[in-house]
This record gives C-alpha cells, sequence and structure tokens, in this order.
C-alpha cells in the first residue's frame, strides 16, 4: 500500500513544487484579465469555456507538469481567454454601431423637421411677397389710370403733348397775364385751378413750369420776365396744395420759341407757360 | 482446440496486435484546414493580429502532420488542437477588426450630418 501510495505523494509534491511552463503562466493571465474585465458580462459563455480550458490545462500540470499535453493545453487555454475578449470586444463595436445608427436616423429626423419648418416659414413669405406684388400691381395701375384720366381732363383745358420730357401743359401768357406783367389775371385763376385739381390727383409726379416769352424786348428782361411768370403759376399751384419740393419753375426767355417771331400770331404763341408733368420715378429740373 | 490451432490463432493475435500497434492512426486535419481557409476568406492576412495567428495556425498543423508521419499521433493530435485554437482566434479578431471599422464609420456618419447640417456634434 505504502508502495503504491508514496509515488502518488511525489508526483504530487513534485507538481507543487514545479515551476508552471511559461505557456501555462500566459494562459492564467489571458483567462484573469477577461475575467474581471467586461468580457464576463456580454460574452458570458466564451469565457466559461476559456475557464474550463485552463480547468484542463492545469489538471494535465498536476499530472505531468513538463509534459507537451501540458504545455498544449496551456497554449489552447490561453486561445480561448484571447477569444472571448475578441468575441467580447465584437458584441461592444456592434452594440456601438447600433447605437450611432439610431442617433443617425434621429438626426435625420432633426434635420427634416427643420427642412419643413424652413419650408413652412419660406412658404409663409412667399406668399406675402406674391400679395405685396399684387398690392403693388393694383396701386401701379390705379396710378396709371388716375394719369391717364389727368391726361383726358387736362386735353379739354388747355394744349397737351407727350414728350419725351413729360406731358406738356401748354397755356397762353396772354390767358394768364396781362403785357408785360408777372400778376395772375384774376380770370386766369379759374383755368389754373381747374388745371391744379387735375394735377393734384397725380401728386406725386414732380412738376416743372417753365415760362417763355416772345422775342420783343431784351433778352435780359424776357429772362426776368419768364422767370417772374413761371414762379407765379408755382405760387399758385402750391396755394392750391401741390408739394413744394415736387414743383420747379424756370424763366426761358425768348430762347426756346414754338412759332415765328415775325408774325403777331407767332409772337402769341410764343408768350407761354408750359407745365410739365415728369414721368413716373423721374425727378424736376 | 489442438495444439497446431491454439499456437496457430496465437501467432495470428500477436501479428494483430503488431500491426496495430505499428501504423498511426491517420491524422483528422480537416479542422484545423477549415479554420485556416475561413479565417482567410474572412481577411485575416490583412488584419495584424489576425493574420500572426493564421501564421501560427499553418505552422502547427504542418507540425502535426510531421509529428503523425513520425509516428508521435499523441503530439500530433495536441498540435492539431493548437493549430486549431490559433485558426478560430484569426477569425475571430478579423470579425473584431471589421466591426471596429463599421463602428467607427457609423459614428462618423453621425458627426458629418450634424456637421453638414449645422446642428451641434455631440
Amino acid at each position: 500500500m505504502i508502495r503504491f501510495i508514496l509515488p502518488v505523494c511525489l508526483a504530487s509534491l513534485a507538481a507543487c513544487g514545479s515551476t508552471p511552463p511559461t505557456e501555462l503562466v500566459q494562459a492564467r493571465e489571458a483567462y484573469r484579465h477577461v475575467s474581471v474585465g467586461e468580457a464576463g458580462k456580454i460574452a458570458p459563455a466564451e469565457v466559461h469555456v476559456a475557464a474550463q480550458a485552463l480547468a484542463r490545462a492545469e489538471r494535465a500540470f498536476e499530472d505531468d507538469a513538463e509534459s507537451f499535453r501540458t504545455r498544449d493545453l496551456a497554449y489552447i487555454a490561453q486561445r480561448k481567454a484571447e477569444l472571448a475578449g475578441a468575441i467580447a470586444a465584437t458584441l461592444t463595436q456592434q452594440k456601438g454601431q447600433v447605437a450611432a445608427d439610431k442617433a443617425f436616423v434621429k438626426t435625420q429626423g432633426e434635420v427634416l423637421d427643420e427642412a419643413k419648418q424652413n419650408l413652412d416659414a419660406t412658404q409663409t413669405a412667399l406668399i406675402d411677397t406674391a400679395r405685396r406684388a399684387s398690392e403693388a400691381e393694383a396701386a401701379k395701375a390705379a396710378a396709371e389710370k388716375r394719369a391717364a384720366d389727368a391726361q383726358a381732363a387736362l386735353a379739354r383745358l388747355a394744349a397737351v403733348k407727350q414728350e419725351p420730357r413729360g406731358v406738356v401743359i401748354t397755356l397762353s401768357g396772354s390767358v394768364l397775364f396781362a403785357s408785360n406783367q408777372t400778376v395772375l389775371l384774376p380770370q386766369a385763376q379759374n383755368k389754373l385751378n381747374e388745371v391744379a385739381e387735375v394735377l393734384l390727383t397725380t401728386r406725386e409726379r414732380n412738376i416743372t413750369i417753365e415760362g417763355h416769352t416772345d422775342s420783343q424786348g431784351s433778352d435780359s428782361h424776357n429772362m426776368t420776365l419768364s422767370q417772374g411768370r413761371a414762379d407765379a403759376v408755382r405760387s399758385y399751384l402750391v396755394s392750391r396744395g401741390y408739394e413744394p419740393d415736387r414743383i420747379k419753375a424756370h424763366g426761358l426767355g425768348e430762347g426756346t420759341p414754338v412759332a415765328d417771331n415775325k408774325s403777331a400770331e407767332g409772337r402769341a404763341n410764343n408768350r407761354r407757360v408750359e407745365i410739365i408733368i415728369a414721368p413716373e420715378g423721374i425727378s424736376s429740373n | 482446440m489442438t495444439r497446431p490451432l491454439k499456437i496457430g490463432a496465437q501467432l495470428f493475435v500477436f501479428t494483430a496486435l503488431l500491426a496495430g500497434c505499428g501504423s498511426d492512426p491517420a491524422l483528422r486535419t480537416e479542422g484545423s484546414a477549415s479554420g485556416i481557409r475561413a479565417a482567410e476568406e474572412v481577411g485575416a492576412a490583412n488584419v495584424p493580429r489576425a493574420s500572426l495567428h493564421l501564421q501560427l495556425a499553418k505552422e502547427q498543423l504542418e507540425k502535426a502532420k510531421k509529428l503523425s508521419a513520425d509516428g508521435e499521433s499523441a503530439k500530433a493530435a495536441s498540435m492539431l488542437a493548437r493549430s486549431e485554437a490559433d485558426a478560430e482566434l484569426a477569425v475571430a479578431l478579423s470579425h473584431e477588426d471589421a466591426e471596429k471599422t463599421d463602428a467607427k464609420a457609423a459614428i462618423e456618419r453621425v458627426k458629418q450630418l450634424r456637421k453638414d447640417n449645422n446642428l451641434l456634434v455631440e
């Protein structure tokens, strides 16, 4: 019996006293590393397999510390522990990817919501712009109608011509003023009242009043006379309500005749006051 | 049984035993070979850690074959088990690398989307 027990005890003692092979040391370390980390929670089955492999290696070490079987089983146990770690890492990465994909979808939703809000705001702005454009169009049409109506009304009162510089209303000098005078005749005021009424319907337009004379008398006298007459007509129209800033008066003397000064009729035509209504958007001279 | 028959039967059994002791059972390399093929197919050669274990698996498979040819069947089988373990690890490390790349790409995709739309990058 003693002959049987003694070798067994000696063998056990031999294992206890033996230095474990490098493979077993590495296997133990690999298992320790994977068992204390997250792998135990994420890949428990693989960690368990690694534990079993290490246990087999430990038993082989106890049986025969130096055998190839001990070394090989320890080698395999290390690989099983590393395998458990790799699988746990893979599962962790997969979870991360799933979370990232969910975040991507959520962000896409945020982007879409913001785009919808911007679209709504843009549509509202477009509708508003369209409405204002329509209103502006209507206002323009109304203003054009007023201008056309005014021109028609003027045509019934005085000579009216459409020129590049604007609508030109020509009033005879002898109707408005006494000879060589710059004070409006009383009967001229009635005519000017009617003209003023029409002009006030287009008060947004700028107006220039030009005084003209015939060639009788000196240039300087005619310049002074024509300026005085233009000023008189301007003052009257301002008194009727036309904005002072929108109405200018110039005396041009005998410089721009419309008829031959050699005849009495021609001279009468040259003695005139012109009221020029500037086209829309043009300032007065 | 007569004496000659007894001797003949004993001789037969002895010869059969001798035949059994002299030849090694065939080494089953399919597990290791298929493991190595699987590792190659998932691109283990392109992943540093995986390619190391793939190489180890191949070397150990060859060692196992040599040991088997030398009659060291137990050692051959043990070496084969090492080869299988390395091949299995090579496959797992390749998968881990691929998942890491995919996860990183997914995170970058979110960051880029937020950046492109002037949203705060979390």
